[in-house]
Formats: C-alpha cells, structure tokens, sequence
C-alpha cells in the first residue's frame, strides 16, 4: 500500500513534482541509447531515491530533469511545466566538491546564487548564514573550500542550494566520495532536514543501504544500455529508519536481488554479444 | 591493597605530582575545549617537527650561500688557472660593476632594457589574455585564429628579428615587437588551456542558478583561468630577457645586449660580465617578484585538487 509522505500534502500538488514519460536519451546517432522509455514521477515533497548499477544512466536522469541535457525523445516535467534548460527551481548537489567556486569563502560560495539575482548583500549574508546553520557549518564562513574536509564540502554545496528556497533538490550521488563515517553522518542528518524542509528531493545512489535509509520511494534501474525503471519499490518503514532492524535487512535483500537479477541478465547479454 | 600500592608507586603518579602529565592535559581539554597554551609541553614529536622545519629554512639559506660562493670561486680559479684578458676574475668584474653603475651607464642600460621588457610584456599580456578568453569560450574564434596560433608559435621570436629591426628600425619599437610577440603566444595559449580545465561542475551549477553572459565571464571563467593566465605571463616574463638581449644584439644603441656587444668589441671583458651579471640578477628579482604577487593575491585562485 503506497503511503502518501507527510511532507507531500503540505504542497500544492504541482509545485515541486517531477514527471517523466517515455524519455529516450542518447548521445547521437550510431552510439548505444543511454535511456529507452524512462517513465516515473516523484510527488511534490516526495523524497525519491533513484537506484541502479554504476553505468545505468541514473545520472542522466537527474541531468535530465535539471535541464543540462535534453532528452532526444519524451518530456520532462518539473512543477508540471516542461523543463527548457537549467532553472533555479531546480537545484543540483554534485558529486563532486569542484562544483564550489575556490576563489570564494563558504560564505561567498552560498551567497553567489542570490549574487546572481541582484539580491542586496545583507540579505544575502542573512539567508546564508541561515542555510549555513542549517547544515552546521557555522563558524567556518571564511574559510576557503581547500580548507574544508570533504564532508564539509558537500555541507557548503547543500547550503548552497539550500539558500535559493528551490522547491525541487537533486542530488546526484553526493555522499559518494566521503569516508564511511562522515557519510553516516550526512545520511543522517539529511534524513532530519528532510522531513523539516519540505522539499522534493530526487537522490542518485548506487547504495542500497543509503536509498532505504534516506527513501519515501526507491526506483530500481535496470542495467544500460538503454535503461529503463524496473520497478519502484515504496520504503514503508517508520524514521528513523536503522540498519540494523530486521524490516531494513529485509527490503536490503529484496532490493539487492533485484540489481543482482539486472547485473547478471546484463553480462549474459554482453556474452550473448561476443 | 596491591592495586593501590602498584598506583602509589607508579611513574604517573610521580608525573603528575611535577605538574604536567598527558592525563591532566587530556582531562584539562575535556573541560575546555578551548585549546589550552601549554608551551613546553608540545608533545615531543612536533616540537622535533617544527625544528626540523627550521633547519630545513636555515640550511636552505645556507646552501645558496654555498652554491653561489662555490661559483664565484670555480670562476676565479678558472680565471687564474687561464691567466688570459678573456677571462676576467670575479674581482675585476666587480670593479667594472661598480664603475659601471657609479658612471650611470650601467643604470641607463638596466632602464632601456626594463622599459622594453615591461611595455612588449604588458602588452602583450593586454592582447594575450582576452584572446585566451574567447578563443576558449567559443569554437568559432577557436576556430579562425588556432590555424595562425598554432603555426606562429612555432616560428621563434628570434626569427622575426631581422624582419622586426626593417620594419620598425633599430629604436624601440623593434624591440618591443619582440617581447609583445613572444608573450602573446604564451599567455593566450595558457588561458586557452585554462578556460579548458573550468570544472564542468562550476560551470554547469552557474547555469543552474541563472547566471547571465557576463556574470560568467567575470565571475567564474575570469577568476578560474587567471592562474593559468598568470604562469603564462610567469615564463613569458623569463623569456622576456633572452629575447630583449637577443634583439639588442643585432641592433640597437643602449641596453644590456647593447652592453654585452659593445663591450666585447671593445674587449672589455670584464663590462660584459658584469652587464651578463646584472641580466641574472635582474631575472630572479622579477621572477621573485611575480612569485611574490601570485602568492600575495592569487593563493585562493589556484585550482584545488579534485581528488579530495
């Protein structure tokens, strides 16, 4: 039984929604279709994490939706609008920290979308000391990103996007790259922020433990080329969620076979090649 | 009762009646997180640490005082062992030095080739930079002017000097040209290189957050490639000084390559040292100077590593 999010019917219904219908991607002609017939939609507030082998495409969704590619075939709605390009109701968490601006404090970092707008400076310096709090990196505005850890990297990148109020937040697998207790942590207080700020949020991890954790709904992607949906699978588990209750271990092992069942079928299909 | 005792006599203990032990200090932090000035008792490692760095500024003094003597000193034994007018001691070089600079010719010679350098240099960087920009911004002007890039880069300053002095004669502008060439080519080619390694992410986040054209310009891809601009100007600048002597050499009438030519005409052997002395020098001082500016004002635009 889908259980509707909390945070979902505090929103109007479109705002913040994301829809994808039969979207096609590639990369031109003579080169293998990244996505063949991509359908899904997240519901506004809806915390959704996209789940897959690495290779699958999940990025080129998210690269999708927030309007850097263009699908060759389909339509990509966000807030029921058809997406033209990038926008600044929808913004992107990278991967990598190289996204933050090293010539620029933390502070000037997370201003630097309200720069863009024309926003007064004390206005700016307030909205991001608050985006900053938020993400408990207070006390470290002036420092410059190469003196930051990488956890407090993604800290200033999530502040940053914070700071514009974007009903929509896409993360492309940001904890990826951190050390396992640093990554913990973020799950962790994401999961908090998450329910208090009201966000839609399309996640991309290739960890099933970190889609349990953090996902109202996890879809699973099939192994490329030309990847799809293959299922989607409602996290039905009360928050806090742990790892180590036995609901978790059992959803991680339904999810598991699952990509194990793509993984396999996959290299078959690449045997069957040669 | 044993463990009391084995407590009582233990060497912590004894420690901690002295005054200072690892545990009070542990304890002393866990009240106050605040760090605590505990001069000497910097744990021993660091302290041995720090030392060692400073041996390694004292020692690294030491030995360019070392290297340079152990030149002059190879020199004069060379200049002994030789015996010849050709081959001036480090001594008479010094005194031509000193002459030179008391009758101001040496001074006048320094100011012509300076001002050469700096006025070719700075142009050339005026011209060098925005056409680094926009040849990496867009493909079209890429396009156009790469094929010239590319094929003049490697037609050497040094080659166009005989042209440069019949177009242009043997004042100023002959050398000017030289320098200014030869650093275009460096700075545009380096900037290019830089607009190149923009971080596809700083860029991609820009256009998330609606940045108009010149916002970019000025904002991202201006303060992400002057690094790049700046180590072109760097080598530009060192091989501003070859150049300049270079172009003095085959015609002109003041400058240190003047110096060096006339000197040897005349056999003075020890004025040309001591102008070839002064080129060095001068060399490492702008090149000091530069190194001092970017790690003055461009320590934060150097790009970080991206593996972190």
């Amino acid at each position: 039984m889908p259980i509707e999010p909390v945070a979902a019917r505090r929103r109007a219904a479109d705002a913040g929604s994301i829809a994808i219908r039969e979207v096609s991607f590639g990369f031109g002609a003579g080169r293998p279709e990244v996505l063949d017939d991509v359908t899904f939609d997240v519901a506004s507030g809806e915390f959704f994490v996209l789940l897959g082998p690495s290779g699958c495409g999940k990025s080129t969704v998210l690269n999708l939706i927030a309007g850097f590619e263009q699908p060759t075939q389909g339509t990509v709605l966000a807030s029921g609008r058809p997406v033209e390009g990038a926008a600044r109701d929808r913004v992107v968490i990278f991967q990598d920290s190289d996204s933050l601006y090293g010539w620029l404090t933390v502070r000037d970092n997370v201003t630097f979308p309200l720069r863009v707008q024309g926003i007064a400076a004390r206005e700016r310096d307030e909205r991001a000391l608050a985006a900053l709090k938020v993400v408990g990196l207070k006390g470290h505005e002036d420092k410059y990103p190469a003196e930051l850890s990488g956890g407090m990297k993604q800290r200033t990148q999530l502040a940053r996007a914070l700071v514009l109020d974007a009903p929509i937040l896409l993360m492309d697998e940001p904890f990826a790259a951190l050390d396992a207790q640093t990554r913990s942590i973020l799950q962790d207080e994401l999961v908090q922020l998450s329910v208090t700020m009201r966000r839609t949020v399309l996640f991309i991890t290739h960890d099933i433990g970190e889609a349990i954790l953090l996902g109202d709904r996890v879809g699973i992607m099939r192994a490329g080329p030309g990847s799809s949906i293959k299922e989607t699978i409602v996290v039905d588990l009360p928050r806090p969620r742990r790892r180590g209750s036995a609901d978790f271990g059992t959803l991680y092992e339904r999810i598991h076979r699952s990509i194990s069942e793509e993984v396999q079928q996959a290299l078959r299909r690449e045997d069957s090649l040669l | 009762m044993y463990h009391r005792d084995a407590a009582r006599h233990s060497p912590m203990t004894t420690t901690s009646r002295a005054g200072i032990s690892v545990d009070r200090l542990e304890a002393a932090a866990r009240r106050d997180p605040e760090p605590v000035d505990i001069g000497n008792a910097l744990p021993p490692v660091r302290r041995k640490r720090a030392s060692r760095a400073l041996l390694a500024r004292r020692s690294s003094w030491i030995l360019t005082a070392l290297s340079v003597a152990a030149g002059i000193i190879v020199w004069a034994i060379a200049s002994r062992a030789l015996d010849s007018p050709l081959f001036p001691s480090p001594v008479r070089i010094a005194h031509a030095l000193i002459e030179s600079i008391g009758d101001g010719t040496l001074l006048v010679d320094i100011a012509v080739s300076v001002r050469r350098i700096a006025i070719g240099f700075v142009l050339g960087c005026i011209v060098g930079v925005p056409l680094g920009l926009a040849m990496g911004l867009f493909p079209l002007v890429r396009a156009f002017c790469d094929p010239v890039v590319q094929f003049l880069r490697f037609v050497p300053p040094i080659a166009w000097l005989i042209p440069a002095i019949m177009w242009f004669g043997i004042g100023e502008t002959s050398k000017i040209a030289i320098i200014f060439y030869m650093t275009v080519f460096l700075v545009l080619l380096n900037t290019m290189t830089g607009v190149a390694a923009i971080p596809r992410n700083q860029l991609r986040s820009a256009e998330n957050y609606g940045v108009s054209g010149w916002q970019l310009f000025a904002w991202i891809v201006f303060p992400a490639t002057v690094s790049y601009s700046v180590a072109g100007a760097r080598i530009a600048m060192g091989n501003s000084f070859a150049a300049v002597v270079g172009a003095e050499l085959i015609a002109a009438n003041a400058g240190l390559g003047y110096r060096i030519v006339d000197s040897g005409q005349w056999m003075a052997m020890d004025q040309m040292f001591a102008a070839m002395l002064v080129l060095g020098l001068l060399g490492i001082a702008a090149d000091r100077l530069a190194r001092l500016l970017a790690a003055r004002f461009l320590r934060h635009y150097v790009h970080s590593d991206h593996a972190d």
